[in-house]
């Protein structure tokens, strides 16, 4: 049983990456795109930070470094949940209900049936250059204990992330339109993402720490790798959380999505 | 295999209904009459507001995973395939998803892209066919996990005259083998030469359920006889007939098939006269359910006449 799933998953993969390959250089253009979109932004506040010497302590390859988690995790993070993000697609043109007469389960077949991988190559990407450029200027010990926490807190930032798409997704059940939420909170609130927090107002960092955690992505792992000053104004235990911040949170998403499929009604009609 | 009681949702209401194994289900009203509610609810895409549901003794709802591998659902309106990829590609994939054996795909899938004409087109992309084609693939897929149970919504929408046929060849094979399925349609021709049974929804409440035969003698009884004669015009007086025309030497006689068979009208005008030719003709389905939607006022007519 354990293996026909890896395998169907297998299966669902290749047929994805055969959709998305299908026309290569449409597909290299289509990647390179994504990845000039994101650096773009990347280069602006590299220019601005050649200006000043630092942000709140925060030099500009620590800066980097802080980006680097960020693109790298939704990079890893869109292979998986494509589907919960475009869960309000899927159910307005009706390919979830043919999910539901399959027998199969339905997170399952959202996460494999579909992949945005030029997403995944263009985030990825500049997530890699990012880590590149900025993981031996930083000042970073690279030991076997830390790049174990590395591996685990890019883990933990899937998780995290993945969850906050899967509830967005439950929520489309009963709001039918959630694209315009998703804007709000996971889209405007990563935009605080690259920084550190602590040069917010009390309120933002509240949210980035209590509501939509993204202080848990990127922050508070950046933190245990550097080792800023600016760590003092949060608890200490925040630096080892993030894989169960994740955990917790993808566990508790789960269970709102089980939950609000009871609720879910057919489109059409 | 299919048990609806007291259901209620949307336009629906008071649905009662069983479906034994092995029998075939046709679905007719006009649209707007609750057929799709009533194929989603029997699916379990749509939970019903009151009453309850049973198929192969489970609740659809609860139990989609496990009566997913066992029965097939086509709407019309649903996507199907995956469009990016090639039909081939989607018959591999329902493989994986169904848990089939290499050996038993392989044959089944070469009988029926043979049966079902798609072979030409298997290595192309979905998105690619035309809509004739792509039926005629999807109707493949379904028949493909060889399902106990067939729920099929408007499967002749789009469809093919080989496609038409091939469906009704296989539904008619695979009901042998013991398939039970249901099917909706405008074309009440296509049912009335397929199914056992018919359930007739009107503005969502069940109108008639029962074999197919019964609805034809209640409800459209009437049968018409053409002669054609030499001699005399015989005398119809005495003949329980609704009506009859007369054209030159050409006699048309309707007359109800309950109250007089065909063999006694003939035998009462070959007495008077020399008949050159005769042709009978049942009415059909779509003459029953008309006489059907005319309702109770036909009935009470029909104990008025006796």
């Amino acid at each position: 049983m354990k293996n026909d799933t890896i395998h169907l998953a297998g299966v669902y993969t290749r047929t994805v990456m055969r959709s998305w390959f299908q026309y290569s250089v449409d597909a290299i253009l289509r990647s390179l795109a994504v990845f000039i979109r994101e650096a773009v932004g990347i280069v602006v506040i590299y220019f601005s930070m050649l200006k000043f010497e630092s942000l709140n302590g925060w030099n500009i390859h620590e800066l980097m470094f802080l980006f680097s988690l960020l693109f790298l995790t939704y990079g890893i993070l869109i292979l998986f949940f494509t589907g919960m993000r475009d869960f309000w697609k899927t159910v307005r043109d009706g390919s979830f209900d043919r999910f539901i007469l399959r027998p199969r389960g339905l997170l399952f077949q959202l996460i494999f049936s579909n992949a945005d991988w030029f997403a995944a190559i263009g985030h990825g990407g500049l997530g890699i250059v990012l880590f590149l450029i900025s993981a031996g200027k930083a000042g970073i010990v690279w030991n076997a204990g830390t790049v174990i926490y590395y591996i685990l807190a890019v883990i933990g930032g899937v998780l995290i992330q993945g969850a906050m798409f899967v509830f967005v997704a439950a929520l489309n059940i009963y709001l039918l339109q959630t694209d315009s939420l998703v804007t709000l909170f996971y889209w405007d609130m990563r935009k605080f993402a690259g920084y550190p927090i602590s040069i917010f107002h009390r309120a933002i960092q509240f949210c980035m720490i209590y509501v939509v955690p993204f202080a848990f992505v990127n922050y508070f792992p950046s933190q245990y790798l550097l080792r800023k000053e600016d760590m003092a104004g949060y608890p200490a235990v925040y630096l080892y959380l993030t894989p169960v911040v994740g955990v917790c949170m993808y566990l508790a998403a789960y269970g709102f999505w089980r939950y609000s499929l009871r609720f879910y009604k057919s489109s059409g009609n | 295999m299919l048990f609806f009681e007291d259901v209620q949702k949307f336009v629906l209401s008071d649905i009662n209904i069983h479906v034994p194994q092995g029998i075939s289900l046709g679905l007719i009203g006009p649209s707007g009459s609750g057929k799709t509610t009533f194929l989603k609810l029997a699916c379990g895409l749509l939970k019903p507001t009151t009453g309850s549901i049973h198929i192969m003794g489970r609740i659809p709802v609860k139990k989609r995973r496990e009566l997913g591998s066992m029965m097939g659902a086509f709407f019309a309106d649903l996507p199907f395939f995956q469009e990016a990829d090639t039909v081939e590609g989607n018959f591999r994939d329902r493989k994986c998803i169904y848990r089939m054996e290499d050996a038993v795909f392989e044959k089944e899938y070469a009988e029926l892209s043979e049966r079902l004409d798609f072979r030409s087109f298997e290595k192309e992309q979905v998105k690619q066919l035309s809509l004739g084609q792509r039926r005629r693939a999807e109707l493949g897929a379904l028949f493909l996990t060889k399902p106990k149970l067939l729920l099929l919504d408007e499967p002749y929408e789009g469809l093919d005259q080989i496609g038409k046929d091939s469906l009704r060849e296989l539904l008619v094979q695979r009901q042998a083998e013991g398939l039970t399925f249901v099917i909706s349609s405008h074309n009440m021709e296509e049912i009335s030469a397929l199914c056992d049974r018919i359930a007739l929804l009107d503005q969502g409440s069940l109108r008639y359920y029962g074999d197919r035969e019964l609805l034809l003698k209640h409800f459209a009884p009437n049968e018409v006889m053409e002669i054609s004669f030499s001699g005399n015009l015989p005398d119809l007086e005495d003949l329980p007939l609704k009506r009859y025309t007369l054209q030159q030497n050409k006699l048309t006689l309707t007359y109800n098939a309950n109250y007089v068979t065909s063999a006694e009208l003939l035998a009462h005008i070959l007495e008077q006269t020399t008949v050159t030719a005769v042709t009978t003709r049942k009415s059909g389905l779509a003459d029953a359910v008309t006489g059907l939607a005319a309702g109770m006022g036909k009935t009470t007519g029909k104990e008025e006449g006796e």
